[in-house]
């Protein structure tokens, strides 16, 4: 375990060890380099950029630089603008909360119950979906749940249906789980298999059962994976165009839609910066506070 | 006969067509402070796991008070174990980690509190409550693993390489301090360690395992003065051991033409050593004297000192017999110190017949 060593006073360090540190610190700057690069180029510049647009204005359907502040007011007074940020983060938060519930079992079992082929294997598998593209996942669902569709096909004979998701938040919701789901049961079963044994066999060992064992060893343990993995799919649904797009309906429209929106009625270019930096704030806050759940120092002492 | 409390009957664990434990029976009785020695994958780890019910025997059965244990889950047991490297719940202070147990039991909290301060006051780790369990050093997160198990008042409490990952001038602290507490207690001790020393410091009885199997039980003493085979002989350290060509005496002592010379020992009480067959005779090496001079008593074998260890208030001499053969002997401090050895100096080593003994064959 992590005893403090003493580091030992020997006054300036040797010469040889700095110019090895030295050395050490370029080779980081050598490979460190091409990545921040990229990130500076194709990130930081075009956010910048976005930032700038949201002062612009738009003249005679042409986009003009400008400093006014007439595209927030308007967006942030706007009432479309106010509910669709409701809906998008509501219907975000719901898929994070529901993937996460719905891949916990299936995490465990990956984790603990079975053996290290079968993981393996059932990893590989819950890669596949990212074969294909996302689009197509989702226009496959589409034809899952239309009305001569395989789902309504099957119920409406039983007398349950028809199912009516298509165009409708379910079907959003739908759409957002294939998205995220695959991802969450992978981030999952990899922050539960790094619980260490030992801590589930001490709580067994200490009279803990096995269902009382996930709630107050194995959860905490993982704590930091699991809040990761539920804003991963926050964070993917929040921003996702195609699922409210074909599965939803567009209405009500997503946060992503009104920036389409913006874009194809009147070019308004600016406008949609203002959502679209608003979107991203939005997932800043929410990163840091999960960020925070995850790491921050358990409250509840004694 | 009363029924003993811990009961192994032939108990079996495979891992495919490994065995860890092949073959294991043996009983504990209640308050006893028992070790179970060995060699790394000898089995000892995984017999204690399977008490603990973390390890399901893959034959045999595992009886407490006569009742068969195998099926029973960790949690339907009353068998908490400190682990080596104590699996302390890092995201829980101290006092959680200690009231965890009691909380299982369904105690309510202000017995569970006062439970946890009372182990915690005699650990002494009272003044780390409500600390986190990485802002321990080793030592005291020992206690608190010690604290976590001890709060349920078990019956038994085990112990897995409990020393280990101490410091060693905490070790021989924890070492008198895990006595007093099983005095204190009454109740049993299962302890796994791989160090003779520490088996045979702290334990009433010692399990000595190797390869899934025991090789012998009995307390520390019997142990060191009668080896069962040479693997214990060889193990628990401090032994001479010589192989050679056995001839009995007509007074029926057994003499012994080895590495060292002939040496003369009792013959072993079941027989079955007959002139002309190879023999194993064990020597504890603190019953070897050395002498400047020789008496004509007892085996005398005359030898040069190769080198001196000092272990502790002990010191281990090594020795050369002309003929080439090794031997050791054991002193202590203070006879060192009276009349001193040089590497290279002749000496006579001398020890009564009745302090060696034959392995069985």
């Amino acid at each position: 375990m992590s005893e403090p060593l003493p580091t030992p006073d020997t006054g300036p360090a040797p010469l040889a060890a700095t110019s090895r540190r030295a050395a050490g610190a370029r080779f980081a700057v050598f490979w460190g380099a091409p990545p921040a690069l990229w990130q500076a180029a194709f990130f930081l510049v075009p956010l910048g950029f976005l930032v700038a647009m949201t002062f612009w204005s738009v003249k005679n359907f042409r986009l003009t630089p400008d400093a006014t502040l007439a595209n927030w007011m308007f967006i942030l007074n706007a009432g479309f603008f106010r509910s669709a940020y409701v809906y998008t983060f509501w219907l975000a938060a719901l898929t994070a909360v529901i993937a996460s519930l719905a891949a916990f079992p299936a995490a465990y079992t990956l984790a603990y119950k079975v053996s290290p082929a079968t993981r393996r294997f059932m990893i590989f598998m819950l890669v596949v979906p990212f074969f294909t593209s996302y689009p197509v996942r989702i226009y496959s669902t589409q034809i899952f749940f239309s009305p001569q569709g395989i789902i309504n096909t099957v119920l409406v004979p039983l007398g349950l249906g028809p199912l009516q998701v298509l165009n409708t938040p379910t079907g959003t919701v739908v759409g957002y789980l294939v998205l995220t789901l695959p991802l969450v049961v992978l981030l999952q079963t990899f922050a539960l298999a790094n619980v260490p044994r030992i801590l589930i066999e001490a709580a067994h060992n200490l009279g803990c059962g096995r269902f009382r064992t996930i709630w107050s060893v194995i959860i905490p343990s993982a704590r930091i994976g699991l809040i990761v993995a539920g804003t991963f799919a926050f964070v993917l649904a929040f921003g996702d165009y195609v699922a409210p797009t074909y599965l939803g309906g567009s209405r009500p429209p997503t946060l992503s839609i009104l920036i389409a929106d913006q874009v194809k009625s009147g070019n308004n270019w600016p406008r949609a910066s203002v959502v679209a930096v608003m979107m991203i704030v939005t997932l800043m806050v929410v990163m840091l506070v999960m960020i925070g759940l995850a790491y921050g120092r358990r409250k509840e002492r004694a | 006969m009363a029924t003993p409390m811990i009961e192994l009957d032939r108990v079996a664990k495979h891992y495919g067509n490994q065995a860890a434990v092949a073959d294991v029976s043996f009983v504990i009785e209640k308050g006893e402070f028992i070790a179970l020695m060995g060699p790394s994958g000898c089995g000892k780890t995984t017999t204690l796991r399977m008490i603990a019910g973390l390890d399901e025997p893959s034959s045999g059965e595992i009886r407490l008070w006569g009742r068969r244990l195998n099926e029973d889950a960790p949690w339907e047991r009353d068998a908490p174990l400190v682990w080596q490297s104590y699996a302390l719940f890092p995201f829980m202070s101290v006092r959680k980690n200690v009231e965890f147990g009691l909380k299982q039991r369904r105690l309510p909290a202000p017995e569970r509190r006062k439970k946890a301060d009372e182990w915690m006051e005699r650990l002494g780790i009272a003044g780390f409550a409500e600390r986190g369990v990485d802002q321990l050093s080793g030592g005291q997160r020992q206690r608190v693993a010690l604290a976590r198990a001890l709060a349920l008042e078990p019956e038994m409490l085990l112990l897995d390489e409990p020393l280990s990952a101490l410091d060693p001038h905490l070790r021989v602290r924890m070492q008198s301090e895990l006595v007093r507490l099983h005095r204190e207690l009454g109740i049993t001790f299962i302890c796994v360690t791989h160090s003779h020393s520490e088996a045979f410091a702290m334990a009433d009885r010692v399990v000595i395992m190797n390869e899934g199997r025991i090789q012998q039980i009995g307390a520390p003493r019997d142990i060191h003065r009668r080896a069962a085979n040479r693997f214990v002989a060889e193990f628990v350290g401090g032994n001479n051991i010589f192989t050679g060509t056995a001839r009995v005496d007509e007074d029926g002592s057994i003499a012994l033409a080895g590495p060292v010379g002939t040496v003369h020992a009792p013959a072993p009480s079941d027989g079955g050593i007959v002139t002309g067959a190879a023999a194993t005779l064990v020597v504890p090496a603190d019953r070897i004297e050395l002498a400047a001079e020789s008496t004509g008593a007892g085996n005398e074998v005359q030898a040069r000192v190769v080198t001196v260890e000092f272990v502790g208030s002990t010191v281990t001499v090594f020795l050369e017999t002309e003929g080439g053969g090794e031997l050791r002997a054991q002193r202590s401090l203070h006879e060192m110190e009276n009349t001193p050895l040089a590497v290279g100096q002749p000496v006579v080593a001398r020890w009564s017949p009745q302090q060696g003994f034959f392995l069985p064959s």
